[in-house]
C-alpha cells in the first residue's frame, strides 16, 4: 500500500467521523427542540381554546355599543339640530366636523362652548329665563363670545344665593329649637283666624260634621245667582262668579 | 501516483469545509433550544393570563344592561326635551 493511498483512507475516515459527530450532536439538539415545541404547542392550544369565544363576545359588545351610540347620536341630532356639530366641537375640539361628516350632515361648525358657556344653552332651552333663550336658537349669538364666562357669571352669580345668607333648613322633631305648646285638643282650632276665641268643641260623636259657613255681613255684597237662577248657593266658598270652586 | 496525492489534498479541503458547515448547523440547533424554552414559558404565562377571558361574558352582560339603561334614558330625554 502506498503512502498516498493510506493518507486518503485516513482522510475519508476522518471525514466520516466528523460527519457522525456533528450530525449526532445536531440530532440531539433537534430532539430537544422537538420536546420544547411539544410543550409550546400545548400552551398555544390552550391559548387558542381560551380565545375562541372572544371574537363573538367582542362582536356582541361592539354591536351593543354601536347601537347605543347610534341611539344617542340620533337623539342628539334630533334635539340639537344644526347646533349638534358645535356642541361636539365644544366638548371635543376638532371633532365637530368629523361628527358632521360621519352622520352625513354638512354645514359650518361653530364652537358653542366659546359662544355660550357650558350649560347656558341647556338652561335656555329649558326656559330657565336666560336672556339668550328667546333668540339664540335661530339668530346669531346675543352674548359676547370673548366674555361669555363673565356674562354667564353675571347671569347666575351664585346658584342658590349666598350660602351664608341662605336660610337653613328648619329643624323638626323633638330636637327642634322652637317648641310649640302641646295641644290639649288635637285637631281643633283654639282660635279663629281673626284671633277671637273659637267656640268650645262639641263632644265628639265619632262622626265628621260639616260646619255651615257664617252668613255674610249686611254690608257685604250679596252673592250672585248661580246658573240655576235663584238656587241656594249652599255651603262652601263662592268665587266671583258666584260658583263653587269646582264648578266652571 | 500524482492523482492519489491530488485526491488527498481535495479530501483535506473537504474535511475542513464539511467540519465548518456542520459546526454551524450544530450551533444554530443549539441556539434554538433556549428560545424554544423561552417561548414555552411565555405561552404558558399567556395561557394563564387568558383565564380572565371568561369575565368578558360578564362584561357583555353589563354592557347590554347599560345600553338598555341608556336607551331608556334617551327615551326619557326624547320626551322631556323639545326637538330642535
Amino acid at each position: 500500500m502506498s503512502l498516498a493511498l493510506a493518507v486518503m483512507i485516513l482522510l475519508i475516515v476522518l471525514i466520516i467521523a466528523a460527519l457522525a459527530i456533528y450530525l449526532i450532536a445536531t440530532i440531539v439538539q433537534l430532539i430537544k427542540i422537538n420536546k420544547g415545541l411539544a410543550i409550546v404547542i400545548g400552551s398555544v392550544g390552550e391559548i387558542v381554546q381560551k380565545t375562541a369565544p372572544v371574537n363573538g363576545v367582542v362582536d356582541a359588545i361592539n354591536g351593543n355599543l354601536v347601537a347605543g351610540r347610534n341611539l344617542l347620536e340620533n337623539l342628539f341630532l334630533k334635539k340639537g339640530g344644526d347646533d349638534c356639530g358645535g356642541l361636539v366641537e365644544s366638548l371635543f375640539p376638532g371633532e365637530g366636523q368629523k361628527f358632521l361628516n360621519r352622520v352625513g350632515r354638512r354645514g359650518p361648525v361653530v364652537n358653542t362652548g366659546v359662544v355660550y358657556t357650558r350649560g347656558t344653552v341647556i338652561l335656555a332651552s329649558l326656559g330657565r329665563g336666560a336672556p339668550i333663550g328667546a333668540a339664540h336658537a335661530k339668530g346669531p349669538a346675543v352674548r359676547d363670545p370673548q366674555y361669555s364666562t363673565t356674562a354667564a357669571s353675571m347671569l347666575y352669580p351664585r346658584p342658590g344665593g349666598d350660602p351664608k345668607a341662605r336660610p337653613k333648613s328648619p329643624v323638626v322633631g323633638s330636637n327642634s329649637p322652637r317648641q310649640y305648646e302641646a295641644s290639649s285638643t288635637p285637631g281643633v282650632r283654639p282660635r279663629q283666624r281673626d284671633g277671637s276665641e273659637a267656640p268650645p268643641p262639641s263632644e265628639s260623636t265619632g262622626r265628621v260634621e260639616i260646619r255651615q259657613p257664617e252668613q255674610p255681613a249686611a254690608s257685604a255684597p250679596p252673592p250672585a245667582d248661580s246658573g240655576g237662577g235663584g238656587e241656594d248657593a249652599g255651603p262652601g266658598r263662592l268665587n266671583v262668579k258666584g260658583k263653587r270652586p269646582w264648578e266652571r | 501516483m500524482i492523482y492519489l496525492w491530488v485526491m488527498d489534498i481535495i479530501l483535506i479541503a473537504a474535511l475542513f469545509i464539511l467540519g465548518g458547515l456542520l459546526k454551524g448547523v450544530l450551533g444554530a440547533a443549539k441556539s434554538i433550544v433556549p428560545r424554544i424554552d423561552a417561548i414555552a414559558g411565555v405561552a404558558a404565562a399567556a395561557s394563564k393570563d387568558l383565564d380572565a377571558v371568561v369575565v368578558l361574558l360578564t362584561t357583555q352582560n353589563y354592557i347590554s344592561q347599560i345600553v338598555g339603561s341608556v336607551a331608556n334614558y334617551g327615551g326619557s330625554l326624547d320626551v322631556a326635551l323639545p326637538d330642535a
